[in-house]
């Protein structure tokens, strides 16, 4: 395959002069498309690993010490539970913290009949049992209700894993898409060189003399626009995680990529460059096959 | 050496342009094929340098059966045969150097053989001050002179030449039949094409007569002697 040579072709075509920028251009939407689709893998995964551990407690009782009553059963039983790390009562502060968003600002003493929040951190997600946790915390305390947070949780899984198959999608639709590119660029290239090519076919030269030039040529195509495509999205992708970072935590780092992993991106050009010559030879061959 | 018998010859589902064509160039033989406008004498061209395969009939080729021939077989085939097309076709981003060594290379000869040979060559066809001179920049006869080299760089077994001294003087053209003459008493079987009565006269090789896709053959006259040149 990387044997001599033999170029006769001229080594510059207009017809060829864009494919390199579309060809950066895919790859700078492929390179984007695939980082994110992995990032919101691996960050939703951790994100729910975080949550899945973590269970909430309401004791929502009027009657304050009747609360409270229940509310030491429910700890008593919660910590001889095995699987609970640790279970502890919020602090009536952060449980107004936490109303603020709907509320506003409130003094501790509101008069409000606050429910009493207990957060129970488990050693690991499936640790306990959920169900059989709910039955026996509704006959240890009437007041208890048990959110393990998978109602609204499996909702927003559901979305990311659409999210995901969208962003592989694009992936697919994006290298289909560079492959038709290449297939096109290539024709326009046998086209224009259609008379150099009859004329070494007819002095004797193989098929694969002949589409051993393109094959150079094109790999050459997919490096530099591979190269360009995948410096532009680590560019990007940097500027988004630097952005993200200033801005927090949560659903909008699950989205992206920790720079550290940004490296695989190296071998996107390489890929590129592979992808395109192996286009570029498939279509020389069939084109040649149309010549005796 | 090459043989065609009944050989018919149409493009897609047009009427046949050669019909019934039967004849065998021995080694070493020198024939013209004349024939007005139309009568075949391209496509008879490209049949002989495997452009084509024909539409029905017999064409051996070097003892090999062109209809059992695989794709395959032809680039070793084509390389026993030099062409020399009307309009030249020289590639016009490469020197006449580099195209003249061309065969060469497809033969992947050594590459201080092929200067060698390239330059002994361009030298004798009066162009070795034109070697690295590109196409756009040379006359019509150099142009021929450099498709001609081409075609014979690689001392092939057949030579096809269609009109090869119509673009240069008499002086060259008469050179250029010398070198002709030169490679058919080597063995190469030689095939030219031309409206030239002069040059067919000249040489006194046997003609080959196309007529509305028919082929008629007829002796030649008094053998041409390079001596007199």
């Amino acid at each position: 395959m990387w044997g001599r040579t033999l170029q006769f072709l001229p080594k510059q075509n207009q017809r060829e002069g864009l494919l390199p920028w579309v060809i950066g251009v895919m790859l700078f939407l492929c390179a984007l498309s695939l980082t994110s689709a992995l990032a919101l893998g691996r960050g939703l995964e951790r994100w729910s690993a975080g949550l899945t551990s973590n269970l909430s407690v309401q004791i929502v009782v009027d009657e304050p010490h009747e609360r409270q009553q229940q509310t030491d059963a429910v700890l008593t039983m919660l910590r001889a539970t095995p699987g609970v790390k640790e279970a502890s009562v919020m602090a009536t502060e952060d449980v107004i913290g936490l109303l603020r968003p709907w509320l506003g600002d409130m003094p501790t003493d509101t008069g409000l009949p606050l429910p009493t929040l207990i957060e129970v951190k488990l050693t690991k997600a499936d640790a306990v049992n959920i169900k059989g946790l709910g039955e026996r915390l509704r006959a240890t305390a009437p007041g208890a209700r048990l959110d393990d947070h998978q109602a609204w949780m499996t909702q927003i899984l559901d979305l990311a894993g659409v999210v995901q198959l969208l962003l592989a999608g694009i992936v697919v639709m994006v290298v289909l898409c560079t492959v038709a590119i290449v297939i096109f660029g290539c024709r326009a290239g046998l086209a224009s060189h259609r008379e150099s090519i009859e004329i070494m076919h007819l002095m004797g030269a193989e098929d694969k003399t002949i589409s051993k030039a393109f094959d150079e040529r094109y790999l050459g195509h997919g490096l530099k626009g591979g190269l360009f495509g995948v410096l532009m999205a680590g560019l990007t992708l940097y500027v988004l995680i630097r952005l993200a970072a200033e801005m927090g935590q949560g659903l909008i780092q699950a989205g992206l990529p920790a720079a550290s992993s940004l490296m695989w991106l190296a071998l996107l050009p390489l890929m590129s460059g592979l992808i395109t010559m192996v286009t570029a030879r498939i279509t020389v061959r069939r084109a040649l096959l149309e010549l005796m | 050496m090459i043989t065609f018998e009944n050989v018919g010859m149409r493009y897609g589902m047009g009427t046949e342009v050669l019909r019934d064509i039967s004849f065998s160039l021995d080694r070493g033989s020198f024939h013209f094929l004349t024939g007005p406008s139309g009568a075949g004498k391209t496509t008879l061209l490209k049949l002989l340098y495997l452009a084509h395969r024909p539409s029905r009939g017999l064409v051996n080729f070097f003892g090999r059966d062109l209809a059992t021939l695989e794709r395959e077989a032809l680039p070793r085939l084509r390389r026993r045969i030099g062409v020399v097309f009307q309009d030249f076709r020289l590639l016009d981003h490469l020197t006449a150097f580099e195209n003249v060594a061309l065969p060469l290379r497809i033969q992947g000869a050594k590459k201080a053989q092929v200067a060698d040979h390239v330059e002994e060559l361009l030298s004798w066809v009066g162009l070795e001050d034109r070697m690295h001179a590109r196409p756009a920049t040379l006359s019509g006869g150099e142009k021929q002179r450099v498709a001609i080299a081409r075609a014979v760089i690689n001392k092939p077994d057949l030579l096809v030449a269609d009109e090869p001294t119509g673009n240069v003087d008499p002086t060259m053209a008469r050179r250029l039949m010398h070198l002709f003459v030169e490679l058919n008493k080597i063995g190469t079987t030689i095939v030219v094409a031309t409206h030239d009565e002069e040059l067919v006269e000249m040489i006194g090789a046997p003609i080959l007569s196309l007529d509305k896709g028919e082929l008629s053959q007829i002796e030649g006259g008094t053998p041409f002697d390079p001596g007199e040149d």
